[in-house]
């Protein structure tokens, strides 16, 4: 079985991050990782694994130079190997366009079984693995609470948390699934794990390799154009009191006046 | 939007009927506040996936919508997704929708990832803010972690628009709604994954989180699951829904489903009370387009403080209750 | 040749030859293990000079051992006993082949006969003390405040039976030389001719035949005595004088050491195939390591000092050593196995220790439990108490470096401070962003590195501050920080700040075991200060002092480091700075371990507090030295304590009983763990509320008493994890 995670490679989100002139986040400028959120994914690829199911764990991420980071990341975790689709054209697709360059890879190294995390910490769309779906014509699976894959029936399993119900969603293979933080702490590799993901291979591919026109993606191909951005103003803080026993009438007065109460 | 007058389809949650209390079927709230954003952008059309009983077209209707579409197979409540995303491009390709309204949620959000690649359009998720411009909607988003604001327009095809909850007001506006039934085939990738069991479960009585027009949330402070009582207290005193922070959650004081923040729920409501939560920016991204912040932390340089219209410092198991005693004091 | 000689000749040099050929066959077993383990650091065999020095103050002047009286005396003695009864073996080895043999030149005079009775009757004396001792401070009786819980009891005390063996022939065959004319000395040894007075009516033939008897009982006893010192903790009767002589010096506190392999250091950036990272196995330690478990005594000075231990946690240096000893000598004929096929020949008792994995539970049967190896503080109070000179705190973390580097394996806990340093830089994860807040409230301007446009410190600044995480980041901390940079802008010291260029020096991370972490942050941060070009550096924080000023040199960062104590202590002594008004109060100081112990940096806080008019400082039991550590070191501010009591509430208890307004520390992960352990034992609503804050404070408030009016901070909520989503 040939399961492919996909990962993201993010600015840290404790770093202070700004905008291009270009108004997309400059990426340059910020120290990068592997998106927190996609460890829940790389580990619950490298659990399937530990667990005994025969399979191949490749690592799949879009994005410059850089982001064979998280590629390393992901690979000193467990799995086999990765694939890092770079190409300058892409810089500033949108959703649309990031979701037809990943179609095409993972049709290019073909799969069984795409794990995704739950949202980028960036971008916070979490639209992409649903794209996908649609592009590959498989099921999609979002948001697991966890994971659990039966290799002979051919099918993939998780439970998620709706607002009114916990539901039980079985899918048959090839399927997108995309998992919750919920599923299970990442590991923290040893340096021989690390050291040991350094030396395992990472493809590298481009557009062409695809068969993807540069003009398909890219600013010029987006389906959504940014007209600006702002720093969100910041709150004007409010009064602080200190609860000396009068506080509860003073938040009552305030409920009261702002119509709450 | 080329089309003069363009219908603007809403994909409506509803909330089915409850037999046990007598409660008629009835809309969420943040399907009736994009209805409200769809009459500024053109004209307010439904699209129910499901039973649409008489209660629920009546309630479309007094908010604005002339036209409820009706998608009622069995396949919309057995399968993710897939169904509905059917449903949505099958009404679409009738050639009178000019723009697309989600629910900026799990599901609203992957219903609109793949319309949008079905019809090759434009889609723009997280919106605070939709208002009507030159050549289509202004969308405002809240981004990274919702420390920026970004405007943006869909360029691309029927333009895709998920709508946070809160965005807009409700505002009725009533018309004559018309039923029209719609058939869809399903496509056999549409129906792959099913959902074999549902657990329910019970219901709090509470207004549901993400719609709450007031929301009381605990965190670490709160230091207990018995210690939630008294932030369900003052929840019930205001009418609101109870959050937690990813704190307490992973402590298990209170439901998953109720956290609040990056990988929780994002809120937006008009007041939100913030008891024992330090405010990390994981925390802020669910919850910083509230309109009112009341916080009580007994650390005075707890960066919820930064938000809040109102901080106390003190001990919310002190404060809490005698906020809900003076409530009570000041309605006698 | 008379048949008595002939006797005695043969019995004795039979008895001779089949010990020296045990002990010898010991020896070379533990020779050979000794060969089998990793290569020592280069440069610990030189420096004969300190090695001297050493062995004179140490072995000879058993200078540690005195630091407990009584035990440290009775020591004294039995040891230059034996040294002095060195003589009586040669003196009974002679009379194996010459009747009434005496020692050249001084072999005849009454003195030596005086002294060698006078030295075998001290040490009978030093045997009674030793048997009072043990019986008085039995675990039996103590239970885990004896310092000899868990030793071998059954070992010491046949080990006493042995000395008081060997006094007791000695005498007897002294006693029957006197009546029978062959004894050397013709007055002067007192007790051997009380002996004689006793023994005489047995008459010349009887006597003769206890004098043969004799000889032979005396000189069996020492060789049994050999042949049980090799194979027991009496081991370190020759162990230790090596031990001492190669000890890290000036002591093994301090710096940690590199992670080493095959002797060399292991390079993270291209490590080699095989290289070893820290201590997997117990052949993995080096030959020092081993001769450090040879050298133990069993004393148990470690353990009665160990914060651990005394606050019912399962590590106690002294077990931790013994354990690792003994594992290695049953290990060792697996180990010294041919080939393979002799090791499955083994016994199958042999072959399972073989396979013993060095730390693992109980279920495991693991040598080390996890809970002994991650309970540990490095606080150093065992290595500054061990008389031997073992380096329990390197050995704890060599194990440690195995388990993170190799296995990742650790409290998970201390996995989000990890992560937060690697994304955030600091254990908290807070990011560089936080790292200027401490300065806003106060009414002068913080100079900030980059903040005139200049990458480079500019010629004036007399100091780079070095805030640390704590100093920037932690409320109490911040309050020190503010203290600090008040009284230097006061004095008129010009310092600058890195700002949010600073990371974490990785103190937690390198005593977690996690070398590859501390090394990536420590090459980054002395990247950093030689690109600004630091010199002159001053710190709150005695971890950070720790690496900046002992380890930083091991990646290439050569500075002069000063604790903010240091600097203020010169700046009132020089009149730069002059404490005014009195502050009326009485206060405690805690010598934190990494200032302390580690650092000797013990008078300049001292100084401070005596330099505040009004000031009433009281002493706590456990200080300076023998300080009682708060539990945040060794990265264990990181982890949860849940075994046992707390120990930073153990040290807050021993505080409070001595009545202070205020319990000062001088640095800031000890005003954490106090501060903490002072609630918890005043509770929510004191009758009288005691005070956890920096001794800068202090001055700051005799200095500026304007100044230092910061309201106090309120008592926190339950510390948040430093969890990197956790809101």
């Amino acid at each position: 079985m040939h399961v492919v995670v996909l990962v993201k490679h993010v600015p840290e989100p404790t770093a202070t991050w700004s905008f291009a002139d270009d108004l997309t986040l400059d990426r340059a400028a910020v120290e990068g990782r592997l998106s927190e959120l996609d460890e829940y994914a790389v580990e619950q690829a490298v659990r399937l694994v530990e667990s005994g199911l025969d399979a191949r764990v490749t690592y799949l991420t879009l994005g410059p130079a850089k982001a064979v980071e998280g590629l390393r990341k992901a690979l000193s975790m467990g799995g086999d190997d990765g694939v890092h689709v770079v190409d300058p054209a892409v810089h500033g697709s949108d959703a649309l366009a990031t979701s037809l360059v990943l179609a095409k890879a993972l049709q290019h190294i073909g799969f069984d079984l795409v794990l995704a995390g739950m949202a980028s910490t960036d971008a916070e769309m979490s639209v992409v693995p649903a794209m996908l779906a649609e592009r590959l014509g498989v099921p999609q699976v979002t948001f697991g609470g966890d994971l659990a894959v039966d290799a002979a029936a051919g099918t993939v399993t998780v439970h998620r948390d709706g607002d009114d119900a916990t539901e039980e969603v079985v899918a048959a293979l090839p399927a997108v699934v995309s998992l919750t933080d919920r599923t299970g702490q990442p590991r923290y590799p040893s340096f021989k794990a690390i050291m040991a993901g350094k030396k395992k291979p990472v493809q590298t591919l481009t557009l062409a390799d695809l068969g993807v026109a540069p003009e398909q993606v890219g600013a010029a191909a987006a389906g959504v154009v940014v007209r600006s951005v702002s720093v969100r103003p910041p709150k004007q803080a409010g009064q602080v009191v200190v609860d000396d026993g009068t506080a509860a009438a003073v938040v009552a007065d305030f409920l009261v006046a702002r119509g709450f109460a | 939007m080329s089309d003069p007058a363009p219908q603007v389809l809403v994909l409506v949650e509803t909330v089915p009927a409850d037999p046990a209390t007598g409660r008629p079927a009835t809309v969420r709230r943040p399907s009736l506040e994009q209805l409200t954003v769809a009459r500024r952008l053109g004209t307010p059309a439904a699209l129910v996936c499901g039973p649409a009983d008489d209660d629920v077209v009546a309630v479309l209707g007094r908010h604005g919508a002339a036209t409820v579409y009706v998608v009622d197979a069995p396949e919309v409540g057995g399968y993710l997704v897939g169904p509905k995303v059917d449903a949505v491009t099958a009404v679409v390709a009738r050639g009178d929708v000019g723009c697309v309204l989600v629910t900026s949620n799990a599901e609203g959000k992957e219903v609109g990832g793949r319309v949008a690649v079905r019809l090759g359009s434009g889609i723009v998720t997280d919106a605070v803010d939709v208002q009507a411009g030159d050549g289509g909607p202004v969308v405002t988003q809240a981004v990274v972690a919702g420390q920026w604001l970004a405007t943006s327009q869909v360029v691309r095809g029927v333009p895709v628009i998920a709508v946070r909850p809160n965005a807009a007001p409700v505002e009725p506006a009533p018309v004559q709604a018309v039923v029209e039934k719609v058939d869809v085939t399903f496509a056999p990738a549409s129906l792959g994954a099913r959902v074999v069991t549902r657990t329910p479960r019970a219901a709090t009585g509470r207004p549901e989180l993400t719609a709450a027009p007031v929301v009381v949330a605990g965190g670490r402070g709160v230091g207990s699951a018995e210690g939630f009582a008294v932030v369900e207290a003052l929840a019930d005193a205001l009418g609101g829904a109870v959050g937690a922070s990813r704190a307490a959650t992973d402590e298990s004081w209170y439901g998953h489903q109720f956290q609040i923040g990056q990988t929780g729920k994002t809120v937006a409501p008009a007041l939100y009370v913030a008891a024992g939560i330090s405010g990390a920016i994981q925390h802020r991204a669910g919850m910083q387009s509230a309109r009112t912040v009341v916080a009580v932390n007994k650390d005075a340089k707890a960066p919820i403080f930064a938000l809040a219209d109102l901080g106390v410092v003190g001990d919310l198991h002190t404060l809490l209750p005698q906020v809900v005693a003076e409530i009570a004091r000041r309605r006698a | 040749m008379t048949r008595g000689m002939t006797f005695r000749l043969l019995v004795g040099l039979l008895v001779t030859a089949a010990a020296l050929a045990l002990a010898g066959r010991r020896l070379h077993v533990l020779y050979r293990l000794g060969r089998l383990a990793q290569p020592v650091a280069p440069g610990r065999t030189t420096g004969a000079a300190a090695v001297l020095r050493a062995e004179v103050v140490e072995v000879l002047g058993q200078r540690r051992l005195l630091r407990w009286t009584l035990p440290g005396l009775a020591h004294l003695l039995t040891f230059w006993g034996f040294l002095l009864l060195g003589l009586t073996i040669v003196e009974g080895y002679g009379a194996l082949f010459v009747r009434d043999f005496a020692l050249p030149v001084v072999g005849r005079q009454a003195w030596l006969g005086a002294l060698e009775d006078t030295v075998a009757l001290l040490t009978l004396a030093s045997v009674v003390v030793f048997a009072a001792i043990r019986l008085r401070h039995a675990p039996a009786r103590e239970g885990r405040r004896s310092r000899f819980f868990g030793s071998h009891l059954d070992g010491a005390w046949l080990i006493l039976f042995m000395i008081t063996n060997v006094v007791w022939t000695l005498l007897l065959y002294r006693g029957a030389q006197v009546n029978t004319g062959y004894f050397p000395f013709r007055s002067g040894a007192y007790a051997s001719e009380a002996v004689a007075r006793l023994l005489e009516p047995l008459g010349e033939r009887g006597n003769t035949v206890v004098e043969h008897v004799g000889v032979v009982l005396a000189v069996t006893v020492v060789m049994v005595f050999l042949v049980l010192v090799v194979h027991s903790k009496h081991l370190h009767i020759g162990a230790a004088v090596a031990n001492v002589a190669l000890a890290r010096r000036p002591r093994a506190l301090g710096a940690l050491q590199p992670v080493r392999s095959g002797g060399r250091e292991v390079d993270f950036e291209d490590p080699g195939e095989d290289d070893l990272m820290g201590v997997g196995k117990v052949e993995d330690l080096t030959w020092k390591g081993l001769l450090d478990l040879a050298s133990c005594t069993e004393c148990g000075r470690c353990q009665s000092q160990c914060p651990a231990w005394n606050t019912g946690k399962p590590l106690s240096p002294k077990l931790f050593v013994m354990g690792l000893r003994d594992h290695a000598l049953a290990k060792a004929p697996y180990l010294l196995a041919a080939d393979d096929a002799a090791r499955a020949a083994l016994p199958d008792a042999a072959r399972a220790e073989g396979e013993r994995p060095l730390v693992g539970t109980a279920q495991e049967n693991g040598v080390i439990d996890p809970d002994v190896l991650w309970s540990c503080t490095t606080c150093g109070a065992c290595v500054e108490q061990c008389p031997v000179d073992i380096e329990h705190v390197d050995h704890v973390v060599d194990l440690r470096r195995h388990q993170m580097l190799m296995e990742s394996a650790f409290p998970e806990e201390a996995g989000i401070m990890l992560r937060n340093l690697e994304h955030a830089g600091d254990p908290w994860g807070r990011g560089g962003g936080h790292r200027l807040e401490w300065a806003e409230p106060l009414p002068f301007e913080v100079r900030v590195l980059g903040d005139d446009g200049a990458d480079r410190l500019p010629d004036d600044v007399e100091y780079l501050f070095w805030v640390g995480c704590a100093g920037a980041l932690d409320d109490a901390a911040q309050r020190t920080t503010r203290a600090v940079a008040t009284l230097l802008h006061e004095a008129g010291v010009s310092f600058m700040t890195l700002g949010g260029a600073e990371t974490c020096t990785g103190d937690a991370a390198r005593r977690a075991g996690n070398e590859f972490l501390f090394r990536m942050l420590a090459q980054a941060n002395v990247e950093t200060l030689d690109a600004v070009g630091a010199r002159r550096i001053v710190v709150t924080c005695a971890h950070c002092f720790n690496a900046l000023a002992n380890e930083y040199p091991q990646v290439g960062g050569h500075y002069e480091v000063v604790h903010h104590t240091q600097l203020l202590a010169d700046l009132v002594a020089s009149g730069r700075l002059t404490p005014v008004t009195p502050v009326e109060t009485t206060l405690t100081y805690h010598d934190a371990c990494y200032l302390g112990r580690h650092n000797r940096i013990f008078a300049p806080p001292r100084e401070l507090l005596g330099a505040v008019p009004g000031v009433r400082l009281a002493e706590p039991p456990r200080t300076r030295e023998r300080s009682f550590c708060c539990g945040a070191g060794g990265a264990r501010m990181w982890m949860d304590e849940t075994i046992g009591t707390r120990i930073g509430h153990e040290r807050a208890r021993e505080l409070l009983e001595l009545s202070p307004d205020v319990v000062t520390a001088a640095c800031p992960f000890c005003i954490l763990m106090l501060g903490d352990g002072v609630a918890a034992h005043l509770g929510p609503e004191p009758a009288r509320p005691v005070e956890v804050t920096d001794v800068a404070e202090i001055l700051l408030r005799s200095v500026l008493p304007a100044r230092a009016a910061e309201p106090a901070p309120e008592p926190a909520e339950p510390a948040e994890p430093a969890g990197g989503t956790t809101p």
